[in-house]
């Protein structure tokens, strides 16, 4: 008895807390990824899909997306896209934690409705921001009555205005996750650090880059990681939008592979593009994980 | 003791969710079978040998729906062979469904389905060549050649057409009486006529140019009508169209924002008075009554360079390969009579494939219906190619390439011919 308790050490019984979600995750995400990169090396298409035998065709459907310009055009479109929704969401985020960390009436039911722009449906964030950026769109009006343009900004006509749009509608719908998730660090770190740093003498700067910047490292590190993920994967935003459009200004990875498989019918091609991106992806999230376990050792 | 406990706790987990999951699985699978349940209550004892088919539409509003259960419950109590259950899908996630459906043999019996798509489905072999089972069907010979051309892919018949669009100018009538101009019938009159009208947040012309389908629906009037096909898109004449629509951006005439715009805000554009005349097709006419009952509005063909055209649009209706081909074709044969054709034009706002429907005195009495049903004539489906998506894909993109001045009309247009000969090899 007392050998099968020892057989029952942690680690089994850790394994078997995580078994339902590795089965889980087996099933719903190994699953698709591997049938998906087997679609990826054949050639299903709307002319081939109904044959019996799928034909193997190797890198064949990769290097065919290589040569069309689209492939990279929207693999630049969704770095860039990335890149600088993370920097203003990150630093629009993080300067209302620090706001909403002071004490002060109201803070927290006014954090509570800051909330409200992560918590709409994207389908419906899209529209409202479709309808302001129009020519005559709110936006555009307001800029008017003030007086700093004359001649009304094409905000989604113009391929560079339209990027710009749909970037300032994800940062807007950003924030709050990036508020959220850094705010709950700031709430982690200990007051007396700050109370003795006071009785040294530090001053608000000081105290912010050397005690609160250090502390908050593992939940800065995962809001960039994880929020540069979910931006890579943005879908809905664009295609209510912009469709991808004008021309392919706003096409991305997600919409491309979408309208290969789905509109086009040439499945095996709209797989390669999601491969390509679950690749980009794969290595970002392993330099996450290395990050953590940097920060475990020390 | 705990640990045996935590173990146990652990058990329970895996088991909750294993049966949780052969839960979810029977749930979803069930779902249409629950539907089939609830039509067979009340039903006779006959009803349990009747054959079950399932039939998918997209057509969506509360009207359209309930005059399709209407039509699935008249089909159903008119004989005691088959049963048909209707089941709507939205139209956005329709094609996704299908090809998913295809993909995990989770199908209906019959399916309605956008008139370009047809090739495309068919050369995937959703749906079954029914030429054979169709030959002796006397009403076939009723059909307008365009919509059935439409439906038949490779010489063979995959379907019938179910309704029939198509597009036409509509103009508001106050505006143009103001600006003393008539309705344009050539493209040099739309361009005065759209110049004149043009002024105080008014734009004169407009039609959907969205990036997608929708888009090149509109842009295909004006590429036929000077002789171009959706073949040759690097031809001459269909760098004139390119020019054409160009110059009535360069003029102030069309807002360079139609390359946002559906036909539903085109719509929106024209009821407001912002837009004086559009590109927009017969479904818009029951809402355009609703919501601006005072607009004085009519419609006339559309203006022609070289000839008069069109682009049909519709839907037909095709049976999918399975085991109950037998018992949908009788859905079918159903659906195409004189009647049913009818009434469904009617409810639907659109208008009937059929000769013998179409001399209705609905659409010969009515002018505004006759100006479609003039219109119907020219209308040219669009391919019946089963790669048609990706010719419409290089349309949309050179389209909109040229409205908003990334690539001048030359330039856009040869790149769409490279693109449209590479995916027709």
């Amino acid at each position: 008895m007392k050998r099968f308790n020892k057989l029952l050490s942690e680690d089994v019984i850790g394994y078997c807390f995580a078994l339902p979600a590795l089965l889980f995750m087996l099933f719903f995400v190994g699953y698709p990824i591997l049938s998906n990169l087997a679609l990826s090396f054949m050639d299903v298409n709307v002319m081939t899909f109904s044959n019996k035998v799928r034909e193997f065709v190797g890198l064949v459907n990769y290097i065919e997306l290589l040569k069309e310009p689209i492939l990279s055009i929207s693999f630049f479109n969704t770095l860039l896209f990335a890149a600088a929704c993370i920097v203003f969401q990150f630093i629009l985020g993080f300067a209302l934690a620090l706001l909403f960390n002071q004490k002060f009436p109201l803070a927290k039911p006014m954090r509570g409705f800051l909330i409200i722009s992560w918590m709409i449906p994207i389908t419906i964030t899209a529209l409202i921001f479709k309808f302001m950026f129009s020519l005559d769109g709110i936006i555009n009006e307001a800029l008017k009555f003030l007086h700093i343009i004359s001649v009304p900004i094409e905000w989604l006509i113009h391929p560079v205005t339209a990027m710009l749009s749909i970037m300032i509608a994800n940062i807007w719908i950003g924030i709050p996750f990036n508020m959220i998730l850094l705010s709950t660090g700031l709430s982690t770190i200990p007051n007396d650090i700050y109370e003795s740093a006071n009785i040294d003498g530090a001053g608000s700067v000081q105290k912010f880059l050397f005690i609160t910047l250090p502390m908050l490292k593992p939940a800065i590190n995962s809001v960039l990681v994880l929020g540069f993920i979910y931006t890579c994967k943005v879908f809905d935003l664009v295609y209510v939008m912009t469709q991808g459009g004008p021309v392919n200004a706003t096409e991305m990875l997600s919409t491309y592979s979408y309208r290969l498989s789905f509109n086009e019918f040439s499945f095996s091609r709209g797989a390669a593009v999601a491969n390509i991106m679950f690749i980009f992806l794969f290595i970002i999230g392993l330099g996450y994980l290395k990050l953590i376990k940097e920060d475990e050792v020390m | 003791m705990k640990k045996s406990i935590s173990l146990l706790l652990v058990l329970f987990l895996i088991f909750g969710f294993l049966a949780g999951c052969g839960q979810s699985t029977d749930n979803s699978s069930s779902a249409g079978t629950n539907k089939n349940e609830q039509t067979d209550s009340g039903k006779d004892d006959t009803s349990a040998a009747k054959t079950k088919i399932a039939f998918w539409y997209y057509w969506d509003g509360k009207n359209q729906q309930e005059y399709v259960t209407e039509l699935t419950q008249k089909f159903n109590e008119s004989q005691n062979e088959v049963e048909m259950v209707s089941q709507y899908v939205p139209f956005a996630d329709y094609k996704k469904q299908l090809s998913i459906g295809l993909a995990a043999s989770n199908l209906p019996d019959v399916a309605v389905i956008d008139n370009p798509d047809h090739a495309s489905y068919a050369a995937m072999g959703l749906f079954a060549d029914i030429n054979d089972r169709l030959r002796d069907w006397a009403d076939k010979e009723q059909y307008f050649p365009g919509p059935m051309k439409s439906a038949t892919y490779d010489g063979k018949t995959y379907g019938i057409p179910m309704t029939s669009n198509c597009l036409a100018l509509f103009y508001n009538e106050e505006m143009l009486t103001k600006a003393g101009a008539t309705p344009p019938e050539t493209w040099d009159e739309l361009r005065e006529a759209a110049a004149k009208l043009t002024g105080n947040g008014t734009t004169g012309f407009a039609f959907s140019a969205v990036k997608g389908e929708e888009g090149v629906f509109g842009f295909i009037p004006f590429l036929l009508s000077t002789g171009a096909t959706v073949d040759s898109p690097g031809s001459p004449e269909a760098v004139k169209s390119f020019d054409f629509l160009l110059g009535l951006v360069e003029d102030g005439s069309m807002s360079k924002e139609v390359i946002n715009w559906t036909q539903a805000d085109v719509l929106k554009q024209f009821m407001a008075g912002k837009v004086a005349m559009m590109l927009n097709g017969p479904w818009q006419i029951p809402l355009l009554e609703q919501d601006a009952p005072d607009l004085k509005w009519n419609v006339a063909k559309i203006p022609k360079d070289k000839d008069f055209t069109s682009v049909l649009g519709g839907e037909n209706i095709g049976i999918v390969n399975g085991n109950n081909v037998d018992s949908a074709v009788k859905f079918l044969k159903y659906m195409g009579s004189a009647e049913v054709v009818r009434e469904t034009a009617v409810k639907l706002g659109m208008f009937p494939p059929r000769k013998d429907v179409a001399a209705d005195k609905i659409w010969t009495d009515d002018p505004v219906m006759k100006v479609f049903m003039d219109e119907m004539q020219y209308a040219q489906p669009r391919g019946p190619h089963p790669k048609w998506p990706e010719i419409s894909n290089t349309l949309s993109t050179s389209l909109q390439e040229v409205l908003t001045g990334v690539k001048a009309p030359q330039a856009a247009a040869k790149d769409a011919q490279a693109s449209v000969d590479k995916i027709k090899e």
